[in-house]
Formats: structure tokens, sequence, C-alpha cells
């Protein structure tokens, strides 16, 4: 049997009437680099919130590792070894570049020291070694991207949930974090990678499950994706396939 | 090693000023609120400045540590002052244990509103019970402490300077550890922290303790010095509010900052509360003491005190919003 490292069972979360998701059902197996993709809205990061604990589903189980972790705090879920990236980047402004990976790698280690040397191997990692003592908040967007991934990357993940990480880059910089995003699954991590961009999906993922109203409308290789008349359809509009 | 000679430098002052003061109890007397009012603003700024959860109720805290010091050394008055300082952090851990493990689960404003509410269910309990004294407050009459002379004012002055010490290291050790940096992290933003594994609430708590423990022995060391305590001296509404401010103008979030801010807040109340200034205006021969302007500033000045207080800090947040050592920082 293939060992799935994260389970969704026939997810839904609703808010009030609204329902941002509803019975959405995957598994992502060890070392996949897996994409979830669909229109503005279609409940993407609804589910990553209740994947990583910041709002419980309404209904469905999140199995990680073996273990449910539905009721589980984000803190909690870190822990496990689940961690994400935000789409809107939260540096911890007031703090310098090292102190925000250092932020993250505490989650591993209670000794400083350990802290910032695993922080510069992080910070080396995705090249922002001149910026270690500048201030997260005066970084430009690019920057802060990366910022977000050395310090996810910090607390030794076996999981990485990566919201949107490519938003709002140029194509040389896209292609460089896709290439930090390939060498950490060399290393043994497993990625979900939410993304609008269709060519950076398709050329990173192995397997894509497309989201559209809270629904899940296709699952599938890149090659099955793009060729799905449905998924088509829903990014092109008109939704009227004949 | 400039950090360090300059800490040894500024420690020794300390140490050495009551020798050159002599026996002027006046000006040991603002001295001691001086290291009192930078000790309590540090002790709050680990909570506030740091993990940025603003306290509105410190006074609770100092309150706690006053009263529990007093009602012990009054029903027994030969006990060890020592074991009611820790009594008092005993209690005063209880209070904030209390409205901690309640509100910190919750995001944004409650903490600051609770706080508010909790530091003044303390003070009307504190009112309306029998044994603390109620409106009339505590009078203890006499303390032995080691054979120290205890009417003297300066084992208070090295009993305050010690606990301010003692804080400003633990504030220095916390900032280069994990707790200081998940603090800062709260305090900057709180899903990223909980995203990157901090527990939030457990943090949180871990700073009001600290906090409120310390808060609670500089209130115990004020009960002993002054030897008479009411709600309106340890409990007021006021205090919790002059903790903040003290932290605010000298630089919230810094090591220095409340230090500095009590340097410039206290000996400034105390000029205006005891007039001094007026009597400056009128010795130099710029005002007549018998002029309308002499008479106004002598009815005055004593009460603007506060009014100036609030002055300072309207144009500190127009002007100076991360306070007085912000500046100095900036300029780095």
């Amino acid at each position: 049997m293939i060992q799935h490292l994260l389970h969704i069972s026939h997810v839904s979360k609703h808010f009030g009437g609204n329902v941002a998701v509803s019975d959405v059902s995957f598994s992502v197996n060890e070392k996949q680099i897996f994409g979830l993709i669909g229109p503005n809205g279609a409940g993407k990061t609804t589910l990553f919130n209740c994947i990583t604990g910041f709002f419980p589903a309404t209904a469905g189980d999140v199995i990680f590792d073996n273990k449910k972790i539905n009721a589980l705090r984000p803190d909690q879920v870190c822990k496990l070894g689940m961690v994400r990236t935000w789409q809107r980047v939260k540096p911890l402004e007031n703090l310098t570049v090292l102190e925000n990976v250092m932020v993250g790698a505490f989650s591993i280690t209670n000794s400083t020291g350990e802290a910032e040397a695993n922080a510069m191997e992080q910070l080396q990692k995705v090249g922002l070694t001149d910026y270690v003592k500048k201030s997260a908040g005066s970084l430009p967007i690019g920057l802060k991207k990366k910022l977000e991934l050395a310090r996810v990357l910090a607390t030794h993940p076996k999981m990485l949930l990566l919201d949107e990480i490519c938003g709002g880059l140029n194509h040389t910089e896209t292609d460089l974090l896709l290439d930090i995003i390939r060498g950490i699954r060399m290393k043994g991590a497993t990625i979900v990678f939410i993304e609008h961009d269709m060519k950076a999906v398709t050329s990173i993922c192995d397997r894509i499950v497309v989201l559209n109203s809270g629904e899940k409308l296709a699952e599938g290789t890149p090659e099955e994706i793009t060729s799905n008349p449905d998924v088509i359809a829903a990014y092109l509009g008109g939704g009227h396939h004949a | 090693m400039k950090h360090i000679a300059l800490v040894t430098l500024i420690a020794a002052t300390a140490i050495a000023l009551p020798l050159f003061i002599g026996e002027n109890p006046y000006i040991i007397g603002i001295l001691i609120s001086v290291l009192m009012m930078a000790a309590l603003s540090s002790a709050w700024n680990i909570l506030g400045g740091y993990a940025g959860q603003y306290s509105f109720g410190h006074a609770a805290y100092f309150g706690a540590g006053a009263y529990t010091t007093l009602i012990m050394l009054t029903l027994f008055n030969t006990l060890n002052p020592v074991i009611c300082i820790l009594v008092g952090i005993v209690v005063a851990s209880l209070i904030a244990l209390m409205t901690g493990s309640i509100v910190f689960r919750l995001r944004g404003h409650y903490f600051g509103l609770a706080s508010i509410a909790v530091a003044e269910i303390v003070r009307l309990s504190v009112l309306n019970f029998e044994c603390t004294g109620g409106a009339q407050g505590i009078l203890l009459t006499d303390i032995s402490l080691w054979g120290l002379d205890l009417n003297s004012k300066n084992p208070f002055y090295y009993g305050m300077l010690l606990v301010l010490a003692v804080t400003l290291a633990i504030t220095a050790y916390l900032r280069r550890s994990k707790t200081g940096y998940y603090l800062q992290a709260i305090r900057e933003d709180q899903d990223a922290a909980a995203s990157l594994g901090i527990n939030l609430s457990f943090y949180k708590n871990k700073a009001l303790l600290i906090s409120a423990a310390l808060t609670s022995v500089l209130g115990s060391l004020y009960g002993l010095y002054i030897r008479f305590i009411d709600t309106s001296a340890v409990l007021d509404l006021r205090l919790s509010i002059e903790i903040i401010l003290t932290a605010i103008i000298g630089g919230v979030g810094t090591l220095w900052g409340p230090v500095v801010g009590a340097i410039l807040l206290v000996p400034l109340a105390e000029i205006l509360r005891s007039n001094l200034l007026g009597e400056a205006l009128v010795k130099a021969g710029l005002v007549s003491e018998t002029s309308g302007i002499g008479i106004f500033l002598k009815e005055n000045l004593a009460h603007a005190h506060v009014l100036v207080y609030g002055i300072i800090t309207v144009l500190c947040i127009l002007y100076l919003p991360k306070g007085i050592l912000g500046l100095y920082r900036r300029k780095q």
C-alpha cells in the first residue's frame, strides 16, 4: 500500500450559510509535489486554514502522518511537522531577517546558538544572506516571499503548504523559487502548493487537484488536468461546455 | 565591550549615590520613587513591550504584594518579611493566572479590557473586606529584618535597586532567548507566530506571570517602606496608567526605555507637585509672589503634574512614537 502523508476526507467548511469548501477529499503521498489550483474564491486558502488548524472544518477529517489533526491548534500542527506559508506574507516586521527565521528554528531547539545556525543555513538556501541584519518589514515583496519560505524550512517540516508563494513575482524570481522548492523535495519533504499560475503548477507538480466554488472539480496528473474540459471551462469562464 | 563598561558605570553610580547624598531623606525618597517606577515599568515592559499585550491593571499585582505583606506582618509581627514577599508573589501569580488563562485564549483588545476589570475587582474587594482595613488601609508600626535599620531609607533604596537590576537582567536574558523571540513574534503577528509552532496562550501567560511576580515584589517593598497603604496608594488605576506612560515615553520594547522614562518623569512630577518651579520663578524675580500670576502658579501648578504627563504623552505619540530611546535607535 502507498503511504499517504496527508489524507483529506470529505472536508467541508461553512461560514454561516456560506459554503466555502464542500465535501473535498484527496490524498497526498510522501515526497510528492501536490498542486491545489482553482479560480479566485475556489476555497483553496480556506482548505489550508482547515488543514493547519486555523479554523476547524465543519465536517470531515484531516489525517496527517496517521494522526487525526482536526481539533489541533496551529502550533500543534506545526510541531507534528506540517507548516504553511501565507498568501499575504506575514513577516515579523520589527525583527531582523535572521530573527524571523530563528523564530521558525526555535520550534525544534531551545538553544539560541543552534537556532541561529539553522536560520543561517535556510537563509543561504533561499539566497537571503545579504539581508540578515535588515528588518523584515523593509524587504521588497519578492524577498519577503523568500523569507516566508526560509522561516518554514527552519522548522524542518515533513510537509510544507505553500500558499501562492510565487504570487506577485516575475518570471526569473518564480523560476528561482521553483528550483528551491524542487531542492526541498529532493531532501525528502512533501509539498502542497496553491497557485494561480497554471504554468508554474504544471511544470512542478506530480499531481493536481482543482477546486471550483468549494468543490473538487478534477484530480490527476498535470497532463490530465490541462486537457480536462471541465477545468478549461472553469478557467476560461463560460461553463457552458458543449 | 562598550556596553559592559557603560552598564558597570551606571551600576556603580547607582550604588554609590546614597553615599554622596548623605542623610537627605527627601532626595533619597525621590530616588527610591525613580527606581521603583523604573522597575515597575520594566516589569510591565516584558509583557506590554515584548509580547505586545498591554495590561492596564498592573496596580492589581502591585497591590497584591503590598497588601499580602502588610496583612501578614500585622497578624504575625515576628515573621521574616522575605516570607511575606514570597507569599505576595503567589497571590499576584494567582490573580495573573485567573486573568490570563481565560482572556489569553482571545485575540485583540480583550486582555487590556479584562486587566482593568480584574484590577477594579481586586480594588473593590480590598475596599470592602475586613482583614484589609477597608478604606482605612493598613498601618504597620514596627518591622525588622536581619538587624537592618529600617527607619533609614537607605535599605529600601538598595532593595529597589536590586529588584530593578534583577528585572533588567531578566529582560536582557529573555531578549536573546527562545521565550523572548517568541514573545516578540506574538507581538508582531499572532497568525504567523502560531503557524511557526508558538503556543500563543502559553507564552502570553508566561510573560504575564514573570511581569506580575516582579511587580508584586515591588509592591511588597513599597509597603514595607511606606508602612501605610490604602487602595488609593497601591491599587489605583492611576498607578497602572503611570507605569504604562513611563514605558511609552521612555521607549516600549527596549531594555532601557522604562528606566529613561522613570528618570525623566518621576522627578518632573515631583518638581510640579512640590511647586519647586513656581518658587524658582519667584526667586529668579521673573514672577512676583503677590501678583496674579504668582498666586495662580502657587495654587494650580501643584495639581498640574497629571496634565503635564498628558501633554508629554501626546507629544511623544506624535513625534517620538518609539519613545526617547527610539530616537536614539533611529540615529544609529
